[in-house]
């Protein structure tokens, strides 16, 4: 198998599958984020849209999983209709690409590789991600944007983070586990001599 | 869950729904960084008056949007009360010093006028900002998002995202009326009255994944169709939904650079310059 560069790894490949693919994801991101979570806090869910990213990510590539999310957030925005929050949308995006970097460590769900070691990692990365994301990118971006009193955003942020990492690790792996078993099954062939 | 869709798939008939794509979306964004620049009451009042204008030559459906302005208020009735919780003497620094009080609960529990006046002030930004969104989102469909997108030099493919997805909603609402059904039938209960809340929430999970993985598993089939048509293969591209433009859109136009030239204005010599205060306050 040809080893990819690291920066194409990145970025994805941008033929019309991933377009679809991301189109899709954001759909179901936008659908799920008002159907399918259960508010918990101001302006924070509950919400089974965070395993979309996961999926994008793991077989599209981080950048990928960064567009479908910010795509995905507005277009929830646009169909719930409670007014646009584009420093969550950021702060989602942001996520959607630290959570993408599954391809990055060697998880290929394309392949089927998926090991409990990409999972531990993967569960320290929607970490890391979460509180990047809505500790860092989003109470900056709503200071500039509403100049909002931080405090408020930082307790929003914390139940959003914890919200995600729940849904994302009990949800997510068992999905990334699920599908790499399924794109597995036709590659643990042996050739008989 | 098709029914609850507050956008349009088709377009409208008003003098705000016949503007072309391009106009409502560069509008929209200059009134964005408008209501987004400033605490200014001067600026957001007439603003949300208008926005109520807009709504109302919409003629919209009230029943659905009474709902989403309820929630979005509350919403945001309580942040208000949580801003007020964390800091009561907030309004202090947005009104360049000094505070005063008009009742006292405790020592750290105060009311000032100043924190009202801030505190309203930015109920009256963020219920702009619903308005203005609001009047967007039922002016536009899908397509005319992705045209309008275009038309600033946003790459095609990442517009086409935006109206794509829009077109697949429908679909993924069949399938999981579909799978929900075919989950029922092999005795999975989802009725409220018999299964408790949480039951139920598993047996949404269980629905959701077959959900995504034949969402996604449809990808190939899409792409392929796609690519037949010779998708992706020219630098640019065209939309059928753009349409030349009206008089209204001219009109339009103009009032949209003027604004965002006044944005460009406003945010150099109000933001970017040091103020004596961050916002307009008549009584101080």
């Amino acid at each position: 198998m040809k080893k990819e560069s690291t920066l194409k790894t990145i970025l994805g490949v941008w033929n019309t599958k991933t377009v679809i693919a991301m189109a899709i994801g954001a759909a179901l991101f936008g659908v799920l984020m008002n159907f399918g979570g259960i508010t918990i806090f101001t302006n924070t869910k509950l919400t089974t849209a965070m395993i979309i990213p996961v999926i994008v990510g793991s077989m599209f590539g981080p950048v990928p999983a960064l567009v479908t999310c910010t795509v995905g957030n507005t277009i929830a925005d646009l169909i719930g209709g409670w007014g646009f929050w584009f420093d969550w949308s950021i702060g989602n995006g942001v996520l959607g690409f630290i959570v993408g970097l599954l391809p990055l460590y060697g998880a290929k769900i394309n392949d089927g590789i998926f090991k409990l070691r990409h999972a531990v990692i993967y569960v320290i990365a929607c970490v890391i991600g979460n509180a990047f994301a809505f500790g860092v990118v989003t109470p900056i971006l709503t200071t500039v944007f509403y100049g909002g009193e931080l405090n408020v955003t930082f307790v929003q942020s914390l139940t959003g983070g914890i919200a995600n990492v729940l849904v994302l690790t009990v949800i997510g792996i068992p999905i990334l586990f699920a599908l790499a078993k399924r794109n597995a099954r036709n590659t643990n062939l042996t050739l008989d001599k | 869950m098709a029914g609850q869709l507050l956008i349009n798939l088709i377009p409208g008939e008003t003098t705000l729904h016949k503007l072309t794509g391009t106009t409502k979306v560069r509008f929209f964004i200059v009134l964005l960084v408008f209501i987004i620049m400033s605490f200014d009451i001067r600026l957001l009042l007439p603003l949300c008056i208008l926005g109520i204008v807009g709504l109302l030559s919409m003629k919209p459906n009230w029943k659905v949007i009474k709902y989403f302005f309820i929630i979005t208020g509350v919403m945001n009735l309580i942040n208000i009360f949580l801003f007020w919780l964390v800091d009561p003497d907030c309004g202090a620094i947005w009104c360049g010093g000094g505070s005063t009080v008009l009742y006292q609960f405790s020592g750290r529990f105060i009311i000032t006028a100043e924190s009202i006046w801030y505190l309203s002030v930015r109920f009256l930004k963020m219920m702009t900002s619903l308005v203005i969104s609001m009047v967007f989102i039922l002016s536009i469909t899908p397509s005319e998002i992705a045209a309008g997108l275009y038309s600033i030099k946003v790459p095609y493919k990442i517009c086409t995202i935006f109206s794509m997805a829009f077109r697949y909603i429908p679909d993924i609402a069949r399938d999981f009326d579909n799978i929900k059904i075919s989950m029922q039938v092999r005795g999975v209960e989802l009725d409220s009255k018999k299964a408790s809340f949480m039951t139920r929430i598993k047996q949404y999970v269980l629905i959701l994944v077959p959900l995504i993985i034949s969402s996604f598993d449809r990808v190939g089939n899409i792409a392929n169709a796609m690519d037949l048509r010779g998708y992706g293969k020219g630098k640019t591209r065209t939309y059928y939904s753009e349409r030349e433009e009206q008089k209204a859109d001219k009109a339009a136009k103009i009032l949209y650079c003027g604004l965002f030239l006044f944005c460009i204005y406003w945010i150099i010599t109000k933001n970017i310059m040091p103020q004596p205060s961050k916002m307009w306050y008549p009584f101080s």
